[in-house]
């Protein structure tokens, strides 16, 4: 009797727990972001003066009109942490653009802008939901991305449904891209070329084997399968491949496998934390490939922090980085962007952030091209348009990838994070191989 | 043979972190009848106090217990005082609602504190023993995590049962009206018994810390790992959840090893799919335990 009610309550209780898990935060409020006036309006690049000089008769509170952006991104629950450089990189973009540049320029006229963002708390779900309220409830004028792909592939669909523009910094999985969507726009390298430098490297080294490990959801998959194909380009024998679930808590049965295969290169394709499980996992279990090649993490300077001692040697493809070559006449050189970003936000820029700020970047310049806010003008100007920017070139294909940035890698040398590859952007030289944990 | 023998190590490091974790759940639940939502967050609390002793101060994180116990203690006991023990004998669902609420608070203070970051701790016992049996490992941070939790248990295990507190601990867990009958002081001992869990389940989120990266969201999957366990090993008892959790860390790890590609996800899919067989075969869990207090 008793035993049948308990059962009912558990069955309820996991039911309710289960729905829970994604939606730990209270639901989404309406945080209109005010643009941060006080901080860094002094900080103007030389190539910005000139701008804002061309501007500056237009004045702040001229302009005819305001455009307003809407973002679902992630400020609690899994992506929290990426979410806030989104969220961050997209505000550094809506700081400069209204209070430096003096808004966006449609024909004649400038418009000041405004971004509605909406916590999505890492569930899909829930992103494509408020994606929705803000296309039909808050009627932005276009979308910006959330943060990661799983989230970027559920609302993508909503933005297609609308035939609204959304374009996008964080979603990097191919799967995105092969919907046959006509409104999706992605100024970051796909995920599957992740992995490619970073391994073209080692195998020039001498790396022989690989072993590749990734979480089982949108973007680290097409990470690990890119890594997988890039090894076979280059002739490195792929000795093992293992998936694992989102919430991971434990690898040391993947880490086990490999240590039994010796393999030269570990791969592994995640998030932040998967990053932080695999290196002591590797260190705990005497784990000791050649080289390990980890996503997202490693080029994060908070991983340093977290990790210590144990990051250095650890490679980790990224984005972009601040000591990269790339200049525009909007927020200068790399560094200079970077020099902004750490003033307004007191700390450095991940490559997320500054792919946030290079996606609202190229809606600017689209519209600007377009020459009007008409939905249809804008989609033609994205699929037109072929920039380089702080960020790198930003060119769209016809599924709306950016064909045209390559991808670095970095690896972290006694706690500091120094580009290695491609040659053309490497500050230092990679090293390999890596000592075993014991010798260090 | 070498694959078998370093998988049943890390089975029985893994099993050693679910039964310390476990062990507030579950006698939390079988001595008042509460189920605790928000046990994945006193875990991760605990993990939290850890980090940022360690950080801060710069010492090694295992001596952060002296500052895990007190405060977790003390933040178990004032809980229960001033919210628990309000709800106590009311319906399950009134529990459950305020739990759930405990968890959301927590999750976002200590976001709002520390930032959605992930955390990690490193400890000067990083690293592992060569057993010279082939490439086997014993890792030793887990270690300490199993023999801490051992030792738990059984000091937990001698105070239940040889101490006055621990006797009206367990006969306010068989009867409640009864223990009120010969003059047992009912809502002291919730409260000492709910601030002894919380301390625990505090220490479970301390040995965690070096091996798993730390965030504020990280509670809920403890919660729903923590029922799975508890439905194994019964409710409130200790060598059950010890057994519970070896059984359930073997079983995920061997999966793991044994099934190649897709492995770590069937482990983890297995511990649920343990939790229905044994909740529809052998409600009471495989090892017996405290009786639970009385539904509504």
């Amino acid at each position: 009797m008793f035993s049948k009610r308990l059962l009912l309550i558990i069955t309820v209780l996991l039911l309710l727990l289960a729905a829970c898990t994604g939606s730990q935060a209270e639901p989404a409020a309406d945080n209109t972001t005010d643009t941060e006036a006080d901080s860094s309006t002094e900080n103007t690049a030389d190539t910005s003066e000139e701008t804002s000089e061309e501007t500056a008769d237009e004045g702040d509170g001229e302009c005819a009109g305001t455009i307003v952006l809407g973002s679902a991104v992630s400020s609690t629950g899994k992506y929290a942490r990426e979410g806030k450089d989104t969220s961050q990189g997209y505000d550094t973009w809506l700081d400069w653009v209204n209070n430096e540049y003096g808004g966006i320029k449609v024909g004649d006229e400038c418009y000041n802008v405004e971004i509605i963002y909406y916590d999505d708390e890492g569930d899909p779900d829930t992103a494509a939901n408020l994606v929705e309220r803000l296309i039909t409830e808050d009627e932005v004028d276009f979308l910006l991305g959330p943060y990661s792909s799983g989230l970027t592939m559920s609302t993508s669909a909503i933005a297609e449904k609308y035939g609204m523009v959304m374009v996008e910094g964080n979603g990097a999985s191919e799967s995105i891209f092969e919907r046959g969507f006509q409104n999706i726009f992605a100024v970051l390298t796909p995920a599957g070329n992740y992995t490619q430098s970073a391994l073209k490297s080692l195998a020039d080294q001498g790396a022989e084997t690989v072993v590749v490990a990734y979480e089982d959801t949108a973007f680290p998959t097409s990470v690990g399968e890119g890594a997988i194909r890039w090894a076979e380009e280059y002739g490195l024998e792929v000795l093992a491949v293992e998936t694992y679930p989102i919430d991971v808590a434990d690898v040391s049965a993947i880490m086990t496998k490999f240590r039994d295969l010796e393999p030269d290169v570990f791969v592994g394709g995640g998030h932040f934390n998967d990053a932080l499980l695999f290196v002591r996992g590797a260190q705990e279990l005497g784990f000791n490939p050649q080289a390990m090649v980890i996503t997202v993490g490693p080029s994060n300077p908070e991983f340093v922090a977290e990790v210590g001692d144990a990051a250095n040697y650890i490679i980790g493809p990224t984005q972009w980085e601040a000591t990269m070559s790339w200049e525009d006449e909007y927020f200068g050189t790399a560094a200079e962007y970077a020099a902004r970003y750490e003033e307004m936000w007191g700390e450095p820029p991940t490559y997320q952030a500054a792919e946030s700020t290079a996606t609202a970047l190229a809606l600017q310049l689209a519209i600007e091209q377009a020459g009007s806010l008409e939905m249809d003008a804008v989609r033609q100007a994205l699929f037109d348009l072929d920039v380089v920017t702080f960020y790198g070139p930003i060119n769209f294909d016809e599924t709306g990838k950016n064909a045209a940035k390559p991808m670095g890698a970095i690896q972290i040398q006694d706690g500091v994070i120094n580009v290695v590859a491609p040659s053309e952007a490497a500050v230092t030289d990679l090293l390999y191989p890596m000592p075993a944990w014991e010798d260090r | 043979m070498e694959q078998f023998t370093q998988a049943a190590i890390n089975g029985i490091m893994l099993g050693g972190f679910y039964a310390i974790m476990v062990l507030g759940f579950s006698i939390i639940w079988g001595v008042m009848g509460v189920i605790n939502l928000a046990h994945g967050e006193f875990v991760m609390l605990g993990a939290y106090i850890t980090w940022f002793v360690s950080r801060q101060l710069g010492w090694e994180p295992f001596l952060a217990i002296i500052f895990v116990l007190p405060i977790m203690f003390a933040l178990g006991y004032v809980l229960q005082r001033i919210l628990i023990n309000r709800i106590i004998e009311r319906p399950h669902l009134i529990s459950l609602l305020v739990t759930f609420a405990l968890a959301i608070i927590m999750a976002n203070a200590v976001k709002l504190a520390f930032e959605a970051t992930f955390r990690s701790v490193t400890t000067m016992f990083s690293g592992f023993w060569r057993t010279g049996f082939g490439n086997v490992t014993i890792p030793i941070t887990k270690s300490m995590v199993l023999v801490s939790a051992l030792l738990v248990m059984l000091l937990l295990h001698l105070f239940l049962q040889y101490t006055r507190l621990g006797k009206s601990i367990r006969a306010a867990a068989q009867n409640r009206e009864a223990a009120r009958l010969v003059g047992i002081e009912i809502k002291q001992v919730y409260a000492l018994t709910f601030a002894i869990c919380i301390a625990i389940t505090g220490l479970a989120g301390m040995l965690i810390s070096p091996t798993q990266p730390i965030y504020p969201f990280m509670g809920p999957v403890l919660t729903l790992k923590a029922f799975a366990i508890t439905a194994l090993s019964g409710l409130g008892s200790i060598p059950g959840a010890l057994m519970g959790g070896v059984v359930l860390g073997l079983v995920e790890v061997f999966i793991a090893t044994y099934i190649p590609g897709v492995g770590t996800n069937l482990g983890i899919v297995s511990s649920f799919v343990i939790l229905v067989v044994v909740l529809v075969t052998r409600p009471q869990g495989l090892f017996g335990g405290l009786k639970p207090a009385e539904a509504v």
